[in-house]
């Protein structure tokens, strides 16, 4: 028994990557892991706080994993199946349902004595469950924006971005940077589910219904896609081959690469446009339905959630708890994953938020109140259908398809994915 | 007297020990097997029957398997215009890179034959991509030589393949090309099992290089050919690492290099569809199967056995 439990043991040692959540024998500590997508920023950030708060707990070592957000999908799909999910994941809005439904994430309200939500917004908080279940709690809220260069919009002349701007207004400023300066506007838009979302809530309509099957038709999406791939061709907008490179990293954006003038970003990640772009960058709201009706919304972010299979559910809730309500842990963060949901915090660091973080907290209280209720949480396929969305766009700006027999290719594999 | 009784207890102990251990010898052979018969059993054959059921269900991996009976199969067929992007993507890749590798293998093995001095060194030098080849950080760095900004680019002045998909194809084919060192190794083995009369008596006939090559070396060669062909077919059908590192998981550009394993592992591990990636997979055996048994077909007007002799 004890010769098993040791080759074992040994045979552990011997193969990297053999750190299942099951073998926590870091010298008697317990080991936790812990793992989540972002950017360089947030990296230095988080490490600092999880080394605070291995300082304050000796007896919980916590073992940190990162990577863009296109990867981080995919690994940790990967790792649930098998199984071997993280302690704790950060989680998107996208993903819960998902998870959630599949037995992988622990109800933490069993941990209650460990993780208090005392001070997060009743709603926020909701969003977090499933079936009854608090399976996840947002870290933070978020909101698209149209980052841009700010000493390159200023030098090109081009009226600056407003609150209330048009889509058409949006488009004509691409079309009028791109003569000023020579470089694309911003980034093509064409390839992504979320900008699609804000430009269709403009329009008063949604991603999905209620009842979890596709809110928009074929001519909606076409429609769309016609409208960003003339932009394309004109070269207001990214080329197929730079847009191709997208993969959630801001690194990999055509604003990060320095191609373009804009992005439409999360608000939380554009911070990591400030080590890229020497002229700094300025966060304007994403534009509005040519009736003014604003899409884009508050979305609840950054979930963090512990493994149906951790060993250590108790420790895992009190990182949470640290990383949540510890007013050190905050200041460390600051707003690295969007501004802090809980309110005692918001208020206590708001007026000494520094740098990028201040620009967030500022845009987003420009915002405060103008825009319209989240959707309910998006089916557990739409996870997938992000990365089917930015595929078959590929095949208009790479001119394979028109918009058309895309939007129509999108459709019928949406119907496909959200039937089962 | 002595002589005649003599053979009598000899034939005795023959037939009883020879009995016996026959038996054992059985049940020793068994025992011999017995890693492999598991590990075939287990690893493999109960794998493959768990993946049929599952390719007539729905499973999320998460929640237990739904039967949807022939579903997954007609989804495939019917409803998925990327499968049928996949399917050609890989029929391309298959087509450019299988005899693009042979060839070069066959030149280098050719070369290599005719080498004086150095042999093993330069067959060691030139079997050595194929030990890197199949790793992550060599398709990293081929990500990395083909991309925006990277060597070809600058060199070329062509833009990054890996982004245009009209080249990402070829760069992902390159790489399979530079590993030939194994069909290379099975080639310059056949080449030097050719007896060397069949090339004097064809010089003292008066037979070109070319000549003798097309007249020997390709006939006599035959059966090695066909062997490293199938072989290579197999694998390129399932090709996966160098195409997911170099379109960075995704398989673009515009789907340019969604292989069929790449975009199986799509379905299966990023989508949970668990049952769809294993019709996928039994889609792809029935047609590796029925390709390798053309090719097992044709070579019967091509391939040439000595054994056989002018048959």
């Amino acid at each position: 028994m004890t010769a098993t439990a040791a080759a074992t043991l040994a045979l552990c040692a011997a193969l990297a990557g053999c750190t299942g959540s099951g073998d926590s024998v870091g010298g008697g500590k317990v080991v936790l892991r812990y793992t989540w997508w972002g950017n360089p920023d947030r990296a230095a950030r988080t490490e600092e706080a999880v080394a605070l708060f291995e300082e304050r707990n000796p007896g919980i070592d916590i073992q940190t994993s990162f990577s863009g957000y296109e990867p981080y999908k995919q690994k940790l799909a990967t790792q649930a199946a098998g199984g071997d999910a993280p302690d704790v994941m950060q989680l998107d809005y996208r993903m819960i349902d998902q998870y959630a439904s599949g037995g992988v994430l622990l109800d933490l309200a069993k941990q209650k004595s460990a993780l208090s939500t005392a001070d997060i917004d009743k709603g926020l908080l909701a969003t977090g469950v499933v079936d009854g279940k608090q399976y996840a709690i947002p870290q933070a809220r978020g909101t698209e924006t149209t980052a841009y260069d700010t000493k390159q919009w200023k030098a090109s002349g081009v009226e600056p971005p407003r609150e209330g701007w048009t889509w058409s207004d949006w488009a004509d400023a691409m079309r009028a940077l791109a003569k000023e300066t020579g470089k694309p506007g911003g980034t093509d838009p064409g390839q992504s589910e979320d900008c699609f979302e804000v430009w269709l809530r403009g329009q008063g309509k949604d991603l999905y219904t209620k009842d979890r099957q596709l809110g928009f038709t074929a001519d909606d999406l076409a429609e769309w896609w016609t409208f960003t791939d003339k932009l394309r061709r004109e070269g207001a907008v990214s080329s197929a081959e730079d847009t191709t490179q997208i993969d959630g990293a801001v690194e990999n954006t055509p604003l990060g690469r320095g191609k373009v003038i804009s992005d439409m970003n999360w608000d939380a990640p554009a911070s990591g446009f400030l080590a890229l772009i020497p002229g700094g960058v300025t966060l304007a709201p994403m534009p509005s339905g040519e009736d003014g009706t604003p899409g884009q919304y508050f979305k609840p972010s950054m979930f963090m959630g512990v493994a149906e299979a951790s060993e250590h559910p108790k420790q895992a809730a009190q990182f949470i708890d640290f990383m949540l309500n510890d007013m050190d842990a905050a200041k460390i963060l600051g707003a690295t994953r969007g501004i802090p949901i809980n309110a005692t915090i918001r208020e206590a660091i708001g007026p000494g938020l520094k740098d990028f973080d201040k620009t967030i907290d500022d845009y987003q209280a420009s915002l405060d109140g103008d825009l319209n209720a989240p959707p309910q949480a998006p089916p557990s396929g739409d996870s997938a259908l992000q990365t089917t969305f930015m595929r078959d766009y590929d095949q208009v700006s790479y001119e394979r398809m028109s918009p058309r027999e895309a939007a129509e290719d999108y459709v019928t594999e949406a119907k496909a994915e959200l039937r089962s | 007297m002595t002589t005649t009784e003599i053979p009598a207890p000899a034939t005795t102990p023959k037939t009883t020990p020879a009995k016996r251990p026959k038996r054992q010898r059985e049940g020793a052979a068994w025992v011999f097997l017995s890693p492999w018969v598991l590990g075939a059993a287990v690893l493999t054959l109960l794998p493959m029957a768990v993946s049929l059921y599952l390719s007539f269900t729905d499973y999320d991996l998460f929640n237990p398997p739904q039967w949807v009976g022939l579903r997954n199969y007609t989804q495939m067929f019917t409803e998925d215009p990327r499968y049928w992007r996949s399917v050609v993507a890989t029929l391309t890749y298959v087509v450019i890179a299988v005899p693009l590798q042979l060839g070069l293998a066959l030149v280098v093995a050719l070369a290599l034959k005719s080498m004086k001095r150095g042999r093993g060194f330069y067959r060691s030098a030139f079997y050595a991509p194929s030990l890197l080849g199949a790793s992550m950080s060599i398709a990293l760095v081929w990500r990395a030589v083909f991309n925006d900004g990277g060597t070809v680019d600058n060199l070329l002045g062509t833009g990054g393949w890996v982004n245009q998909p009209g080249w990402a194809l070829f760069a992902v084919a390159l790489l399979t090309v530079w590993q030939f060192g194994a069909p290379m190794v099975i080639f310059l083995a056949g080449l030097q099992q050719i007896p060397g009369e069949l090339y004097e008596a064809a010089a003292v006939d008066g037979a070109s290089r070319w000549r003798q090559f097309l007249s020997i070396t390709v006939p006599m060669l035959s059966p090695v050919i066909f062997f490293n062909l199938v072989l290579q077919t197999i694998q390129a059908f399932q090709v996966f690492t160098p195409a997911f590192a170099i379109s960075a998981g995704k398989g673009g550009p515009a789907d340019s290099t969604l292989f069929y394993t790449l975009y199986l592992y799509d379905r299966g591990f990023v989508a949970s569809h668990m049952g769809y990636a294993s019709a996928m997979a039994w889609v792809l055996l029935l047609v590796i199967g029925a390709v390798t048994a053309v090719l097992f077909r044709t070579s019967r007007s091509w391939v040439f056995y000595a054994s056989e002799g002018d048959r």
